[in-house]
């Protein structure tokens, strides 16, 4: 065993022990814990732990009052004073919005619970995405960005992260298989629980490909195979993944997830998020067939031609 | 090009703690900053479809001409969670719109504000951090 992958194997250990519960879920009928329903994730919590926080891991429940109002007054701000090109991309207010009004049940400052200091341990250097079109105007669809292609959502994951709307997930479970609906966009994961080994590494997918295992009442994901057109806070295609959920009350799946790439982190980091039960359904996304605004952009850009030329 | 700045910074760009200008789409791409309009009319029909609803009004002129006009909204599933569903803008409601016109010139706004005549904002922020809709 190296000592990377030992790190991670203690990380995962470490945050295993912090997942245990008493709780005993109720059992699908070919015998898994059952996880299924529809969850949210939606939290104000930040990834990492904010400046005026350092040192400090947990609110106690008045100052995470206090967070949640000072939050939720900014998000809800009616902001005009930055001139009309400003307005417009501000039309976003909080109306549009549903993210959230709480910081997790925990009232841990920040998801990352590894390191102890609430921050990605970056490595300097590691290169941003490069995505191909980005500051010209869009000659076609690929030259706008995944999530208006409806391709992926930065924070669909994986790892599954909070935005700022959408932060749905439906589990269904059969046997042999987890599947996961990512409400954003639309994409699920179908996760094999066969200890089938990986696809090759020649073979690489936007959500990578995952293979998961029960550890007592714990699904854990592994998921590797990512391909090199996204980024998770800059890791790359070598990303490797594992997630963790434990379902610890009816209304709750602690999840968990470790990142491991040693061209962005100079060592494995680890974020833990509840996924608080919440109503279904989730609607069908059909994101494509309702994707007006890329249409829209497009004309935009030929307009803006147009007016460059008549100049 | 927010939109593009915020994407080539990456997630970490979503988890800054002000206010965020990130939707599924850049609105600065597809509408004109110089174009602001003020859209008084009746819905005509709400398509609730993903990524982004869209309301359709018409609206009359001072000689009595009738245009159609396609507003963008939120999406809809955030939408439902917020207790804004389809019956929330029947068809003939008389609605104020407050946005920016599509840079090519069509009837396309996106709804930087919608009002009702009685001067009701549509989509009212959930400002109460005791109430977390989406949690049971």
């Amino acid at each position: 065993m190296n000592g990377k992958v030992f790190a991670l194997a203690a990380v995962i250990l470490s945050s295993a022990a912090l997942a245990q519960t008493k709780y005993n879920p109720p059992r699908t009928p070919d015998g898994q814990p059952d996880l299924q329903g529809v969850w949210t994730n939606v939290t104000i919590t930040p990834l990492e732990r904010p400046a005026n926080l350092a040192g400090k891991a947990f609110f106690t429940p008045a100052e995470a009052r206090q967070y949640e109002k000072d939050t939720v007054d900014r998000n809800n701000a009616d902001r005009r004073d930055g001139g009309a090109q400003a307005d417009l991309s501000r039309a976003y207010n909080d109306a549009w919005y549903d993210r959230g009004t709480k910081v997790v049940e925990t009232l841990r400052t920040s998801l990352i619970i590894d390191p102890p200091d609430g921050h990605i341990p970056r490595k300097a250097g590691a290169p941003a995405v490069a995505q191909a079109g980005f500051g010209r105007p869009p000659e076609g669809p690929e030259d706008r960005s995944l999530p208006e292609r409806c391709i992926l959502w930065p924070t669909a994951g994986p790892p599954m992260m909070p935005s700022f709307y959408n932060n749905n997930y439906q589990i269904v479970q059969a046997p042999g298989y987890v599947t996961i609906l990512v409400e954003m966009i639309h994409d699920a994961r179908i996760i094999p629980l066969d200890n089938r080994p990986h696809v090759d590494a020649g073979i690489r997918q936007w959500m990578g490909d995952p293979r998961g295992h029960w550890e007592g009442n714990t699904l854990v994901v592994e998921t590797t195979n990512f391909n090199d057109k996204t980024r998770f806070q800059r890791a790359g295609q070598n990303m490797r993944l594992v997630e963790r959920f434990t379902r610890t009350a009816p209304d709750t799946i602690m999840y968990e997830f470790t990142v491991d790439d040693p061209s962005a982190f100079t060592k494995p980091w680890t974020a833990q998020i509840p996924m608080k039960k919440t109503e279904g359904p989730i609607i069908e996304y059909a994101c494509n067939e309702g994707n007006y605004a890329m249409e829209g952009m497009l004309a935009g850009a030929r307009a803006d031609e147009k007016k460059a030329a008549s100049k | 090009m927010r939109n593009r700045l915020a994407i080539a910074l990456g997630i970490a760009s979503l988890l800054l703690a002000a206010a965020p200008m990130w939707a599924h789409h850049a609105f600065a791409a597809e509408f004109d900053a110089q174009k602001p309009v003020k859209l008084r009319g009746t819905v005509v029909k709400v398509e609730f479809i993903n990524p982004h609803s869209w309301i359709h009004m018409d609206v009359k002129d001072a000689d009595g001409k009738v245009t159609r006009w396609m507003v963008e909204g939120g999406s809809p599933n955030a939408l439902f969670r917020r207790g804004v569903t389809k019956d929330a803008l029947p068809q003939g409601t008389e609605i104020l719109v407050d946005g920016y016109q599509a840079k090519d010139g069509s009837n396309r706004a996106n709804g930087r504000d919608i009002t009702f005549a009685d001067g009701k904002k549509l989509f009212v922020g959930g400002s109460n951090p005791d109430e977390q809709p989406n949690a049971k």
